[in-house]
């Protein structure tokens, strides 16, 4: 929990309030922080189809800010029976936006909501700023001309809102997210970071050091933590062998028997506990390859005080790695041991003064005021920090070479992609196999052949387009592009995978997806290109 | 049609239902058929109306099934509504089940959805038999074993009708499953059972002797504590009271021991065993339940062969695999498991062997031989009866090669044990 360090203990603490009650499953995962980037966000959703009011269900259930639907069309028949976010006959005829908004706000009072039924077209047309004001647009089976349009508006400036584009036919469907750059402080690794077992720092090590095991109180004996174990069998080792650790398998089968053999009743947990995680002595902290790799991004050689936070406190921590021991911070965050209490309060105390010294020589090192609870929050998650490039929607479409690749590494995922991209590119009446699959083909560097599993996927997406082709042509009200069936099970799943993107984007907490994700609701699978 | 149903009501649907795809099986009847069937004569049951109960429902009105019943024994509370979409801060207290089933018919017109507030053990074969199909969307498992087991057992050769799949769905976090049952035909919940997390137990010597963890105090005030101060006052933990005493008591102790950390969301989190819980998780794998509960009911697509596992933490991960049936399967394996002991193993130690089985998970078990009673649990006089016997070896009790039955109430089977010696 990240308000427990702020707790003053010995203050009673009153129940939680009730909005604390209300998000506290959510809490648990994403915490204040998370929970207060939510509320600050501005959603913008275009159209108010199944597959939207699914995403939008699950970003207002959790509490984000705002949002606006932008759908200029009235709700037809079909959307009322599809749309949990439609009452019924009762809606047909009037404002899906407004319907929508109407139903949606409902789930959660903190939450605004706005319908807006101006065009998207017009919109681009006249008024491009109006997405300055957003965090994140949503677009759910936009027209590909308009997509593209909109796409390219938002990636011109990187202050402009994230884009995330979804595309459904039936059974399948995929998204992507556009962004220029996305940090991430707490990505929640589930790698826990190094003890430093191999590099103690001086109060550890003078503290393994001062032990008597020998003279040791039987009781106080079995209750030494691995830890320190480990640090004292590890000195006593390296001063018997020039100074170096267990190399050879023999060194290190011998150096494991050592510490059985410092037990002086056959049942100390502890020691069996040092014996499996003897690998620590000679496995050498350093800073994860992920992390130096972070340290070659461009915002670094041209860190100005403009730059963003993340990447002051980036090129402090990169400073901080170039001095001895060579390593991240110390986190104080200690794992539980076979201990009592006095041992393991008292272990916990030296790692946490030891983080507070080194999180000190760490902000000696920024050139630009960042705030504390930044900088803890940074310095304990060190090793889990990501930088993602995104690129601009429709990229990959237009680099056959990658399309290729995807191919020869991802077949079946990237069957579905050309086949949801082909849609995207043959106007309705034209509509067959093999218009779909020249479309695809067309994608492709020259002679390079389709996945096997194109013609299951397409097909899957051309018998809806045959039959919905049909009717468009009978109902000029439709758009021209040929609607895709929003089938109601493959718009609840993919507005909980995007919805799931979304809250990582915002909250920029946990990693989000790089590329496309594409799902296939036949065999049931995701994928990514 | 339908009194209810309206021109293009289920327009996408029927696009599906109109159509084989590419990979649909070839009995697949398209048209009306099976638009009748889906519409007007499969009967469905919805076990669970919380956070998978509610979009689980939402998505089978939404597909055409109009025959839906549920079962939930709880009421709402304040921290369901962040994903229980169905209820609002004025239900609160009101039955799941209930408030669920009025959402959705007044959402869907047409739709019938009979609730029932109260457990799944309540009912009997009898009314288990009425379904086609049964979507499992609970948090306990427990209740899982019970639901998976009862419809193995309903299972009659003689009788294609007996036999209902079942469809199982769990998250966590942004982490959830999603799987496909066949009964006695594909691996069921028993199968799997190796494949949960194993809970952290926290040991009574450092919870009561030597804490290191805001746990461990926590622990402290709930099982030593709480049962020393208060008697046999049950001890509630949706009570705020009792959770505020608990954390005080923790409080105090962890001071005590100079140990951070102890905070009220902590104390409940941990005695309530919290799991964190969002909409976004539970809408995914209620879709793919669903999904799959339409293509079997259908047969419009191949359905899912058999587990769908996510994980949303690292980007969308996703594993679709075929989780094979297991042979020594206490449920549906029909073989008995083999055990290979010390033949020093006393009763006791061999109960508490048990107990700790990931692949078993028992609490509380009594035994018996075909011949014998071992250890009985209840009714007390037969515990008093038997419990000279766990200080025994099982040796003395049970031949090498011997059969060993035992029970549990928190198990709807008895597990079959063939015992050898090491």
């Amino acid at each position: 929990m990240a308000t427990s360090e702020a707790m003053d203990m010995t203050a009673a603490e009153v129940a939680p309030d009730s909005k604390t009650r209300r998000y506290d499953r959510q809490l648990r995962l994403w915490a204040a922080s998370g929970q207060s980037a939510l509320e600050n966000s501005r959603l913008l959703v275009i159209s108010a189809s199944a597959t939207s009011t699914s995403v939008l269900k699950n970003l207002v259930l959790p509490g984000i800010g705002h949002f606006t639907i932008l759908d200029p069309a009235t709700v037809t028949p079909r959307d009322a029976g599809n749309n949990f976010f439609l009452e019924g006959q009762s809606s047909i005829g009037k404002s899906r936006a407004g319907e929508a908004v109407r139903l949606l706000a409902e789930l959660n009072e903190g939450v605004e909501g706005k319908a807006d039924t101006s065009s998207l077209e017009q919109i681009l047309d006249n008024n491009p700023g109006y997405f300055a004001s957003f965090t994140l647009v949503i677009a759910h089976n936009l027209e590909p001309k308009l997509l593209e349009r909109l796409s390219t508006l938002l990636w011109a400036d990187d202050t402009l809102p994230i884009l995330v584009a979804v595309n459904s036919a039936g059974f399948l469907g995929e998204f992507h997210i556009q962004f220029h750059e996305h940090t991430i402080i707490d990505s929640h690794s589930e790698t826990a970071p190094s003890l430093r077992i191999d590099k103690a720092f001086p109060a550890l090590a003078d503290y393994a050091a001062s032990l008597d095991f020998k003279n040791m109180d039987p009781t106080d004996h079995t209750h030494v933590p691995y830890v320190i174990i480990l640090v004292r069998a590890l000195a006593d080792w390296k001063a018997a062998h020039d100074g170096k650790p267990p190399q050879t398998t023999a060194e290190k089968k011998q150096f494991k028997e050592g510490v059985l053999a410092m037990k002086v009743k056959i049942d100390e947990e502890n020691f069996d506990e040092a014996e499996a995680q003897a690998y620590r002595c000679w496995t050498e902290t350093r800073v994860p390859s992920e992390i130096t790799a972070l340290f070659q991004d461009p915002q670094l050689s041209n860190l100005s005080p403009t730059s963003p936070p993340f990447f002051h406190l980036l090129d402090a921590l990169r400073k901080f790695t170039l001095q001895p021991p060579h390593t991240l911070p110390l986190t104080s965050t200690l794992p539980d041991m076979k201990a009592n209490t006095t041992s393991y309060i008292h272990l916990q105390k030296l790692y946490k003064t030891r983080a507070e010294e080194e999180k000190a020589t760490f902000k000696s090192l920024l050139t630009v005021p960042i705030d504390d609870a930044t900088v803890d929050t940074f310095v304990k998650n060190a090793h889990g920090l990501k930088v993602l490039r995104g690129k601009k929607y429709g990229s990959l479409n237009t680099d056959p070479a990658a399309l290729a690749s995807a191919v020869e590494s991802s077949p079946k995922a990237t069957a579905i992609h050309l086949a949801i991209s082909a849609l995207a590119t043959v106007s309705p009446p034209q509509t067959t196999v093999e218009a779909l699959t020249a479309a695809a083909q067309a994608l492709l560097p020259p002679g390079f052949e389709l996945p096997e599993e194109f013609s299951d996927a397409v097909g899957e997406v051309f018998v809806l387009v045959i039959l919905v082709s049909r009717v468009t042509m009978l109902r000029t009200f439709l758009s021209a592009r040929s609607p895709t069936a929003d089938l109601p099970n493959s718009a609840a799943f993919l507005g909980g995978l995007v919805a799931q993107e979304v809250i990582k984007m915002i909250t920029k907490q946990y990693v989000p997806i790089d590329g496309y994700c594409v799902v296939d609701l036949v065999e049931t699978w995701t994928g990514m290109v | 049609m339908a009194a209810a149903d309206w021109q293009d009501r289920y327009y996408d649907i029927d696009q599906i239902l109109d159509t084989p795809g590419p990979r649909t099986d070839p009995a697949f009847l398209a048209g009306d058929g099976v638009k009748d069937f889906l519409r007007n004569q499969a009967k469905i049951l919805v076990i669970g109306a919380g956070g998978l109960g509610c979009e689980i429902l939402a998505n089978l009105a939404l597909t055409g099934f109009k025959d839906i019943h549920v079962i939930d024994m709880d009421t709402i509370d304040i921290s369901n509504l962040n994903r229980q979409f169905l209820f609002r801060q004025k239900d609160v207290g009101q039955p799941k089940a209930t408030v669920a089933a009025e959402f959705i018919m007044k959402r869907v017109p047409g739709c019938k959805v009979t609730p029932y507030f109260g457990k799944i053990q309540d009912k009997d074969d009898d009314y288990y038999m009425q379904f086609n199909l049964v979507i499992c969307g609970l948090d306990s498992v427990e209740a899982r074993r019970w639901m998976s087991a009862t419809l193995v057992n309903l299972v009659d050769p003689e009788n294609p009708e007996s036999l209902k799949p079942l469809i199982d769905g769990g998250t966590e976090g942004f982490k959830g499953q999603a799987r496909v049952i066949l009964p006695t035909i594909t691996s069921c919940y028993e199968c799997s059972l190796d494949m949960l997390n194993k809970q952290t137990v926290f040991p009574i010597c450092t919870i009561a002797n030597t804490p290191r963890l805001p746990e461990h105090c926590i622990e402290w005030a709930s099982v030593l504590e709480w049962p020393r101060v208060h008697g046999d006052k049950p001890k509630d933990t949706d009570d705020p009271e009792h959770i505020g005493w608990l954390y005080t008591v923790a409080a105090a102790r962890a001071k005590e021991f100079n140990i951070e950390g102890v905070t009220w969301a902590l104390t409940q989190g941990v005695v309530k065993n919290i799991i964190p819980a969002i909409a976004s998780t539970n809408a995914i794998i209620a879709a793919s339940c669903c999904n799959e509960a339409f293509k079997i009911a259908t047969s419009s697509a191949a359905y899912l062969n058999n587990y769908f596992m996510l994980i949303g933490t690292d980007g969308v991960y996703s594993y679709t695999f075929e989780h094979e049936k297991r042979d020594d399967c206490p449920v549906c394996g029909g073989e008995a498991l083999d055990l290979s002991i010390s033949a020093e193993l006393t009763v006791e130690e061999f109960i508490d062997l048990l107990i700790e089985r990931q692949d078993i998970q028992i609490k509380k078990p009594s035994l018996s031989t075909p011949t014998a009673q071992i250890y009985f649990q209840s009714p007390p006089q037969l515990e008093e009866a038997t419990r000279p016997n766990l200080k025994k070896k099982v040796k003395e009790l049970v031949p090498q090669d011997g059969e060993v039955t035992v029970t549990s109430t928190s198990l709807p089977f008895s597990l079959s044990l063939r015992i050898s010696y090491t």
